[in-house]
């Protein structure tokens, strides 16, 4: 901690040395980021590139000047701060992103427009991915499996890597705060004529922290990981392009669970991705496309002898080959289609088996502009299974430019998530208790192996409810939103959305065991649904000023649930010493972890004159609830909740010598914590940056 | 006119008093409402030792008003979250008692105020195959590891002895803190309210 505060000081004094020097050159030195910028284009909604402002479907645009600005390191850091989005903290220790209300297991992540892996329990933690490299991030919010297939129910999120300039071109960035946390990056880019090539390499470090003290365990254990990406984008001419990327990451983590369990968790990704485009005329191009990726994660615990008390592993791999056509008939309209083929294996502690996922898809999506204040995008696609139910994903959208300040726009699109190998091969029996969890279609094979061996005493769900293959969870979502441009420099939209869910999987009892434990298995049974209203502002008074605003208002419910409280069969008492009466209808407050209300106000300003930008950001997230506390398994108006909070960053940067940037800030100037609840808030963080530009 | 009807209304009010008074073959006993406090209901093994769950359950009697270690005279009987009516037969677990009543129950979704009268329709012994009392709690799982009885859930019971009973359990805690934890309150500690009806045959409270 000590040298960590040396080091914030030290940039502090170089900071505001560098300020007083530079301020006596500024009024020389010629102004870059004046240039306006062209429109934002988005890749992710259609596969194409795509006006973001033209766009049916409700979609947001992170670009790498807010990135830097704020200086994010990691991917939670920066999606944190998005209307409606918000990270929570998964039990095994990551972070994964809730959108719109939906868990953080039923949004896609991808990379480059490749998904990546490794949700051992469903999440897939975002704090995995550094943004050092990012040229923009694109999120899709919405069902889209009609694009994308498996785990795009509430939306997508895609980052877009940044490619060289002309010339040799290099940044160092160096940032490290509180919490022992040091990050170092370096990208190398080079680019002339027909090639270029990139190389990224991050370091990053946190010393992790410890909001209960009162207890031998760390809230979070130090841990450093490093992420390697090199890209090679080569023309044969132009009409061929190919693509080639490699990237790998890795990270240590201590791994404590006791005070005498203690060990170490590693984890082990690599992804490769090669692209080969060829565009044939004005009207037909194509795309081939091959993508590998592996996530391996492996802990293990060793007792005060360091014998080995226990070992976990778990090895994921993907392989995807896909063929892309887009055909442009007239300036109009636009298809694209593709045709492609999942392969999944997966080795895993406490499995039945090594399970292997084969699934072959096909899409197509039309996007047409009959006239010039309509656009209208259809889309579809198929998705064969060998081991679930084959899916079909319809989706259509629909914008309607009203005048030139207004638009209207609409989408219904089709979602759904592969059940995943836990909960089709899971084999798990825990040795202190004795219970047992069999995936679906473990179960037929299984039980009556056990029931051979005597540990059965009844079976209470006949096998031959398993004879189906399960459902992947699926949702049907709507869009509705307005555009709305008031001034050039006053901009609202709204959109209202809903997504209602089925056949979320859940585990229920199967079996009895003789030694009075039970069997548990998955199975399709809820249906919830999502809905509430998103509002955006962004509002530029001057050149120099931003200011935006967001606002999400969310209703997240079990129907059965629902139902429950409808027909008086849920009640409560207000301390253990009371009788307990009937709740009512409104006093169901929905699904955990959801908070009603989250608003983001944000301020960007810049001193042209100083080459000096500076930046307070605010998010708030209303009450919410993680876990029944009266007894009677719903979240109603008199359990406990956490109480709403918000957090306030600060940023300053300062630019010198043009190619050198100084940045100091504060992260979570209140220092706002809830030991109790929150343990992915860990303070008030104080750091500062260095970028160098070669 | 009005004199006589007051005077007729009233030798009909004494008259009724009267009867009530007069009829001492079968007394009319007042129904008790109770709260029990802290009845410990202990067990040994199980919860992940590796041992069958023993120990002996702790009894009640509704008609005392008190836990009882009479083998007979009992209605209901706690070890840890089981709970045993005396009626039926043992599942056979470690130190179970023999039934030797014709106790039987079920559990309603009411308020203890809401149950009015008994559903003999649902009425159910222990077996071979399982308590009648089950489902009582809801267990939060980690951090906490509480056991909240779940409210609403109202335990309707027939004694050993052929009488009724309705049950709320409010805590499984000692002295029934108002946020327990499973980890460091003392559990096992009943507390409980319950109306009794004493009257012979009657399924009203």
């Amino acid at each position: 901690m000590s040298l960590n505060k040396n080091n914030i000081l030290i940039f502090f004094l170089f900071f505001f040395s560098c300020l007083l020097f530079s301020q006596e050159k500024n009024t020389i030195i010629q102004d870059s980021t004046k240039t306006e910028k062209l429109e934002d284009v988005i890749i992710t909604a259609t596969r194409t590139k795509r006006q973001l402002s033209s766009l049916p479907l409700p979609a947001l645009l992170i670009s790498k000047k807010e990135i830097h600005s704020i200086n994010s390191l990691r991917l939670n850091d920066i999606l944190n701060e998005q209307t409606g989005l918000i990270t929570v903290p998964d039990f095994g220790g990551g972070e994964g992103i809730q959108l719109q209300g939906l868990d953080a297991q039923y949004t896609l992540i991808l990379i480059d427009g490749v998904p990546l892996i490794g949700r051992s329990a469903g999440t897939l933690d975002i704090s995995r991915i550094t943004v050092g490299n990012i040229k923009q991030i694109e999120i899709v919010k919405g069902a889209s499996s009609s694009l994308y297939g498996s785990d795009a129910l509430g939306g997508v999120i895609n980052i877009i890597t940044e490619n060289p300039k002309n010339g040799f071109n290099a940044d160092l960035n160096s940032r490290s705060g509180s919490f022992g946390t040091y990050d170092n990056s370096m990208n190398l880019g080079y680019k002339k004529e027909k090639m270029s090539i990139t190389s990224f390499i991050n370091g990053f470090q946190s010393g992790g922290y410890d909001l209960n003290t009162e207890d031998e365990l760390k809230t979070v254990e130090p841990y450093s990981n490093y992420t390697f990406n090199t890209k090679l984008d080569f023309n044969f001419n132009d009409k061929t392009n190919l693509f080639i990327s490699g990237r790998y990451y890795t990270q240590n983590q201590d791994y404590v669970a006791s005070e005498n369990l203690k060990g170490e968790s590693k984890i082990n990704e690599w992804n490769t991705h090669l692209k080969l485009s060829h565009t044939y005329n004005k009207k037909w191009s194509s795309y081939f496309e091959f993508y590998a990726t592996r996530y391996k994660a492996n802990e293990f615990l060793n007792n005060p002898d360091n014998s080995r008390f226990s070992e976990t592993d778990f090895n994921q791999l993907l392989i995807r080959p896909e063929a892309r056509g887009i055909y442009i008939p007239s300036e109009k309209s636009t298809f694209i289609g593709g045709l492609g083929w999942n392969h999944e294996t997966l080795i895993r502690t406490d499995f039945s088996s090594q399970p292997e996922f084969n699934s072959p898809y096909i899409y197509l999506q039309y996007d047409t502009n009959p006239n010039d204040k309509l656009n209208i995008i259809l889309g579809a696609r198929f998705d064969n299974h060998n081991k679930y139910k084959s899916q079909f994903s319809p989706k259509t959208a629909l914008r309607y430019e009203l005048s030139n300040k207004i638009a209207v726009k609409g989408s219904v699109g089709y979602g759904f998530k592969a059940p995943d190998f836990r909960q089709l091969y899971f084999d798990f029996s825990n040795a202190i208790v004795g219970y047992t969890v069999l995936g679906y279609n473990a179960v037929t094979t299984k039980l009556p192996e056990m029931e051979d061996e005597g540990q059965i005493a009844n079976i209470i769900v006949p096998l031959s409810e398993f004879e189906d293959e399960l459902n992947p969870e699926n949702s049907v979502s709507i869009n509705i939103g307005i555009d709305y441009t008031l001034y050039s420099n006053l901009k609202f939209n709204l959109n209202i959305f809903r997504n209602n869910i089925h056949d979320l999987i859940d585990t229920r009892v199967v079996a009895n065991k003789i030694n009075g434990q039970n069997v548990f298995s998955y199975y399709n049974v809820h249906k919830v649904y999502t809905q509430g209203v998103e509002l955006n502002t962004l509002w530029k008074p001057a050149t120099n000023i931003k200011i935006s605003g967001g606002y999400q208002l969310l209703f997240a419910k079990d129907t059965a649930a629902e139902d429950a409280f409808k027909n008086g069969n849920v009640y409560a008492r207000l301390t253990p010493s009371s009788s307990s009466f009937q709740l009512k209808e409104q006093d169901y407050f929905g699904l955990y972890n959801r908070s009603r209300h989250m608003a983001n106000f944000k301020i960007f300003y810049t001193v042209e004159k100083w080459h000096l930008d500076a930046n307070i950001r605010g998010t708030y997230r209303s009450k919410y609830g993680l876990y029944d506390t009266n007894g009677n398994s719903y979240l109603d108006t008199y359990d406990e909740f956490i109480k709403g909070y918000s957090i306030w960053d600060f940023a300053i940067n300062k630019t010198f010598f043009k190619n050198y940037q100084l940045g100091l800030g504060i992260d979570n100037v209140l220092g706002f914590t809830d030991t109790q609840n929150i343990s992915n808030i860990s303070g008030r963080i104080f750091y500062g940056k260095l970028n160098i530009n070669f | 006119m009005r004199t006589i009807k007051f005077f007729t209304l009233a030798v009909l009010f004494i008259s009724i008093l009267s009867c009530s008074d007069d009829n001492d073959d079968a007394p009319f006993l007042v129904i008790e409402s109770e709260t029990i406090s802290n009845l410990h209901a202990p067990q040994s093994g199980g919860q992940g030792s590796g041992e069958d769950i023993s120990g002996a359950f702790t009894k009640f009697s509704f008609s005392t008003g008190q836990a009882t270690t009479s083998e007979t005279e009992w209605d209901i009987a706690f070890r840890g979250t089981s709970i045993i009516l005396n009626g039926g037969t043992s599942l056979g677990t470690t130190d179970e008692p023999d039934r030797t009543g014709e106790a039987s129950g079920y559990i309603a979704d009411s308020t203890l105020g809401g149950i009015t009268k008994v559903n003999t329709a649902l009425l159910k012994e222990d077996s071979d195959k399982g308590y009648v009392i089950t489902g009582w709690y809801t267990y939060s799982g980690p951090p906490k590891h509480v056991i909240t009885p779940t409210p609403g859930k109202v335990l309707v019971i027939k004694t050993h002895d052929g009488k009724y009973a309705k049950v709320e359990i409010l805590s499984y805690y000692k002295d029934a803190p108002e946020n327990p934890d499973g980890l460091t309150d003392e559990s096992r500690y009943f507390t409980f309210k319950y109306v009794y009806q004493p009257n012979e045959g009657i399924t009203t409270f």
